[in-house]
């Protein structure tokens, strides 16, 4: 049970000879009886110019809140907000300790390898805060690649290129993989601007983004794993204006860098495993528009000790600690701002019996020499048949959600006596998978149901002077429970391939306080939270040729606390048709894909235009080479 | 690479040939829902709700008031409430039901010349004039540095202040920016005397209120110029003008704690100021209006204060408590002199407003808002001759 000998299986190619379903179960309840669900290479594969926005809110029932092609996308579960989602790259939180959050625009889908959802409690002992969820980006190797190579042009609508490179070369002890990407784009699409009554192009909506990454691997006799990883990203883009806004020579534009990086040491023993990782983030963000010119900087040094001891029959203890140390140096504040949060957790895992196992998670936080309180959470897996992949799972917990450093110092505004954010949840699910004798047909549903009610919720409102001057309180308190529901199934027949992904949600998530008599907001839904969405997608594969449809689904969203005034909910289709070629040892990938196919008039965000029906044109190539096993 | 072991292998099970047909009629349902489903044209984007349509007798905007609902900073969700004073009814968005499209961005203000209503829309910019016949719009002005009040100079021009640069000096008969006055950035209230524009200005709208410079800008109406200042106590907001031709100046004391608010007397004539009334560093008035008759003026401090022109020292309590509302908007009749108020509730929901007797504070009536009620609108504007 070594987690780098079983996380294989994510090469970067187009697999063409498909005669058995590649078994790859996506729902998942992780070993403490949580949730998961995992995006892979073959459906990120084909997005590689895509950024991970796009590809959330077309396979995932993360609802993310776009501002458009490019622009600031965050994510929630669960009813929950943007900041109660943690966003990881191989189990280090970057999410800006200034937003409490990050905007998943800028993460090229070319730099990871995977995509993992860790739903509700799941990523407890890793950090704290994440109410909704975690989503962690990964890259690992595979010991037995000896080169793979991939290379990606894209030419889409409304002027964007997107050119990515992935070189990953080794041996059985060392790994390298390079990665490196580029887009541009002018996004100046044409869309109908209610305020003006016109058809309209947008504006001011020039990007250009670069990043490069570098990871190394190195195993030495099964026992040491060292790693060791970079990553520079650097965009300079233009916001458009929202259609509402009439600012003669509107300028906004931000530049933002951001270097991580990542050095890991495991070892690994028969009863015993060790890993020491240490992490270093930095950015910077310069901000300019018609009248503010500002700049925010931070660090976060993010240093980790877990170990895993089997020793005791049936027993899993992995104990650990963690030390987070965030820098802030921004314009926003009056001075340099630090929070230091040392963090000690402790996972149980006990097997009571072959169907049944127990688990318990604990995490303690000191931020800034104070005691936070106590985090706890408890888990059940239950498999009640031999031979029937049913499992039943089920868990308790209480997270804590610490104010981000905007909440507690953004000049004059910020608030430095908020207190944590307390969540208390429960959640239970079913997940159950079969593959037939023949390997040709492979099935898998998920049903999960969960309830949630936070507290102490910080709310930013105006204050008394000023409807553009906002202060972060306290004052809020929600529930929130749902259903989430999939289902996956593969078949192959007649050399071909067929997949199929359906996954719905229902999210009940209410307002449960008021601060004013004349309110109306308790049991209506949050703003800007949708309670049903739904995403479907069908895969076929033959021969070389391959086509996708994609389906999303996103119910209304109401826009006040009393839910009056609404957006209305929208489905969009997308569409992928491509062919790959072999020659000699190299696969070219020649794919259309068509966006909003039906030229659907919509908004995700109020008054931010969204493009019509637009196109992208990507030739890929690649090569790769394994040893033999 | 995690701690967690997260890969399960997945077992291998039983033939299963009947889920094979049961799969297929599924997946033809499901494409047949997407097919279905996708067709929709209409467009998609903000839905106010159920509509809320005008009365069919009603031709006219002048009988009855209006409440300016600010919305949200960037939502553009202003709007316009008309309460009719014949029923006493309240109409909610009016400007979007009439002109089949959104009002704007942060509406600031309204104010009625010529039967015209001129609705000064700050996030968006612009100026929306619309006729009070049927409140169609005549046009919509554009240019301005982030506009919160209008002010009319006589019955063709009219000034406008902004967040940043300058006033806009407005032609009425053209309705187009026909002139700039440069101004050191946030401009406010206005209020006329003689033939002199006195501007509330705050400073720099981006700067703490420490390095403001809070002033009484003097305008001569003839030409347009800034002829002369005033010093004043931090961010003076509102601005008003009593029956023996003092002005009152409502100094807030900014948002950030800096300096305490204060309420000020200066006298237009010497062009200095008088008196000036101290609050507590923790309190931030606003919205200062007077009655008709020009003897007494109110405040919002959480509630309603209501003092006489002659009164030696502040108010100690309240005319009308908050009592758990979030009282936001505030102003006087200009003819019955009962005093009409709004509740925020928290910004994120529909508001209220109210009408209260100034002799007793009672409440009189009770409406329903749009979002972030923050000012009224009595019609026509009468130009004073002092």
């Amino acid at each position: 049970m070594l987690a780098y000998a079983t996380a294989s299986g994510q090469h970067l190619t187009d697999t063409l000879k498909l005669k058995e379903v590649e078994i790859k179960a996506s729902f998942q309840v992780n070993n403490l009886g949580f949730k998961q669900v995992k995006l892979d290479s073959t459906i990120l594969i084909p997005r590689l110019d895509a950024k991970l926005s796009t590809i959330l809110s077309q396979y995932s029932t993360v609802f993310i809140k776009s501002y458009g092609n490019n622009n600031l996308s965050t994510p929630a579960f669960r009813g929950t907000t943007s900041h109660h989602t943690i966003v990881e790259w191989n189990g280090i939180n970057i999410n800006s300790p200034m937003l409490g959050q990050i905007d998943l625009s800028q993460l090229p889908v070319a730099q990871f390898q995977g995509v993992e959802i860790l739903y509700g409690a799941a990523g407890l002992s890793r950090s704290s805060g994440a109410f909704g969820g975690i989503i962690n980006l990964k890259t690992s190797p595979d010991w037995n690649n000896r080169l793979n190579v991939v290379v990606s042009q894209t030419l889409a609508s409304f002027h964007n290129y997107t050119t990515t490179l992935n070189a990953e070369v080794g041996n059985q002890n060392f790994q390298s993989h390079t990665r490196a990407n580029f887009g541009n784009g002018k996004n100046d699409f044409p869309f109908y601007n209610d305020y003006t009554g016109q058809r309209e192009k947008l504006t001011n909506g020039f990007y250009t983004q670069y990043g490069f990454s570098e990871d190394v691997f190195a195993k030495i006799k099964n026992r040491h794993l060292i790693s060791a990883r970079i990553w520079y990203n650097y965009s300079d883009r233009d916001n458009p204006p929202l259609t509402i806004n009439f600012t003669p020579d509107f300028v906004e534009n931000m530049k933002d860098k951001s270097v991580r990086s990542l050095v890991e040491y495991k070892y690994v023993h028969r009863v015993f495993s060790g890993t020491i990782s240490s992490a270093l983030i930095y950015n910077r963000l310069r901000y300019i528009s018609n009248v503010q010119n500002a700049e925010h900087q931070y660090y976060s040094f993010v240093n980790r000790i877990g170990g895993s001891y089997t020793g005791i029959r049936n027993l899993t203890i992995r104990p650990g600690i963690d030390l987070t140390h965030d820098w802030v140096n921004s314009d926003g504040y009056v001075n340099r701002k630090q929070r230091n949060v040392l963090g000690g957790f402790l996972e149980l895992n006990y097997i009571v019996s072959k169907s049944i196992t127990l688990s318990a998670m604990a995490r303690e936080d000191v931020v800034d020499g104070e005691l936070m309180p106590f985090i706890p959470a408890f888990g059940v897996e239950f498999n009640p048949f031999r031979n029937i992949n049913l499992s039943l799972s089920a868990n308790l917990s209480r997270n804590y959600s610490y104010p981000s450093l905007n909440d507690l110092y953004w000049d004059l505004w910020g608030n430095p006596d908020l207190l944590p954010e307390v969540s208390y949840s429960a959640e239970g699910g079913i997940t159950w998978n079969l593959l037939n004798r023949s390997k040709s047909f492979f099935i898998e549903t998920e049903l999960s149901g969960y309830y949630m009610l936070m507290r102490d919720m910080i709310v930013w409102s105006p204050s008394i002077t000023s409807s553009a001057i906002w202060i972060p309180e306290n004052i809020s308190e929600v529930a929130s429970r749902g259903i989430e529901t999939g289902i996956n199934a593969t078949v192959v027949f007649w050399e071909s391939n067929l997949d199929l992904n359906v996954t719905y949600n229902y999210c009940r998530s209410t307002y449960e306080k008021e601060t004013n008599p004349n309110g109306s907001s308790i049991g209506k839904q949050l703003i800007y939270t949708p309670i049903n969405t739904m995403n479907a997608s069908l895969r076929y594969k033959k021969s070389g040729y391959y086509f996708s449809y994609l389906f999303n689904f996103i119910g209304r969203r109401y826009l006040g606390k009393e839910n009056i005034e609404y957006m209305p909910g929208y489905n969009l289709s997308t569409i992928f048709l491509g062919k790959s070629f072999k020659l000699n040892d190299i696969i070219l990938s020649l794919q259309l894909e068509i966006n909003n196919l039906f030229g659907l008039d919509y908004q995700s965000i109020a008054n931010s235009p969204m493009p019509g029906r637009n196109f992208a044109i990507t030739i890929r190539g690649s090569f790769s080479r394994k040893s033999a096993k | 690479m995690s701690y967690f072991v997260t890969l399960k292998s997945v077992g291998i099970n039983t033939s299963a040939n009947r889920f094979f047909f049961q799969f297929s009629a599924f997946l033809l349902g499901i494409l047949s829902v997407l097919v279905i489903s996708s067709c929709s044209k209409d467009p998609i984007r903000p839905n106010p709700g159920p509509p809320d349509p005008i009365p069919e007798d009603s031709t006219t905007f002048s009988e009855g008031f209006f409440i300016i609902n600010e919305g949200n900073f960037n939502w553009g969700n202003a709007s316009v409430t008309f309460v009719d004073s014949s029923t006493n009814t309240a109409h909610q968005n009016i400007f979007q039901e009439v002109n089949n499209r959104p009002l704007g961005d942060v509406a600031q203000s309204m104010k009625v010349m010529n039967n015209r209503g001129y609705i000064v829309i700050n996030g968006s910019n612009r100026i929306e004039v619309v006729d009070l016949k049927d409140f169609k719009v005549i046009k919509s002005i554009e240019g301005f540095n982030s506009p919160r009040y209008i002010e009319f100079v006589d019955s063709t021009k009219a000034y406008v202040t902004n967040l940043y640069k300058d006033i806009s000096v407005v032609d009425l008969t053209t309705n187009a920016i026909t002139k700039t006055i440069k101004t050191p950035e946030w401009t406010e209230g206005m209020v006329k005397y003689n033939q002199y524009m006195f501007v509330t200005c705050i400073g720099t709208f981006t700067e703490p209120s420490s390095r403001r410079k809070a002033k009484l800008l003097i305008l001569d109406t003839k030409d347009d110029q800034i002829i002369d200042s005033i010093p004043t106590a931090t961010e003076p907001l509102g601005i008003v003008i009593d029956k023996k031709l003092k002005l009152w100046v409502l100094c807030s004391g900014g948002w950030d704690g800096y300096a305490s608010p204060a309420l000020i007397r200066v006298n237009p004539e010497l062009r200095q100021v008088e008196k000036a009334f101290n609050f507590p560093t923790s309190e931030v008035p606003s919205r200062l209006d007077i009655n008709p008759t020009c003897d007494t003026i109110y405040y919002l401090q959480n509630g309603i204060y209501q003092m006489p022109v002659t009164a030696s020292a502040l108010p100690s309590q309240p005319l009308i408590s908050s009592g758990g509302r979030l009282f936001y908007g505030m102003a006087i009749h200009p003819i019955d002199g009962t005093i009409y108020a709004t509740d925020a509730i928290d910004y994120v929901q529909a508001g209220d407003a109210f009408q209260f007797s100034s002799s007793t504070g009672a409440q009189i009536r009770k409406w329903d808002t749009g979002r972030i009620p923050g000012s009224f609108c009595f019609g026509e504007t009468r130009i004073s001759k002092k």
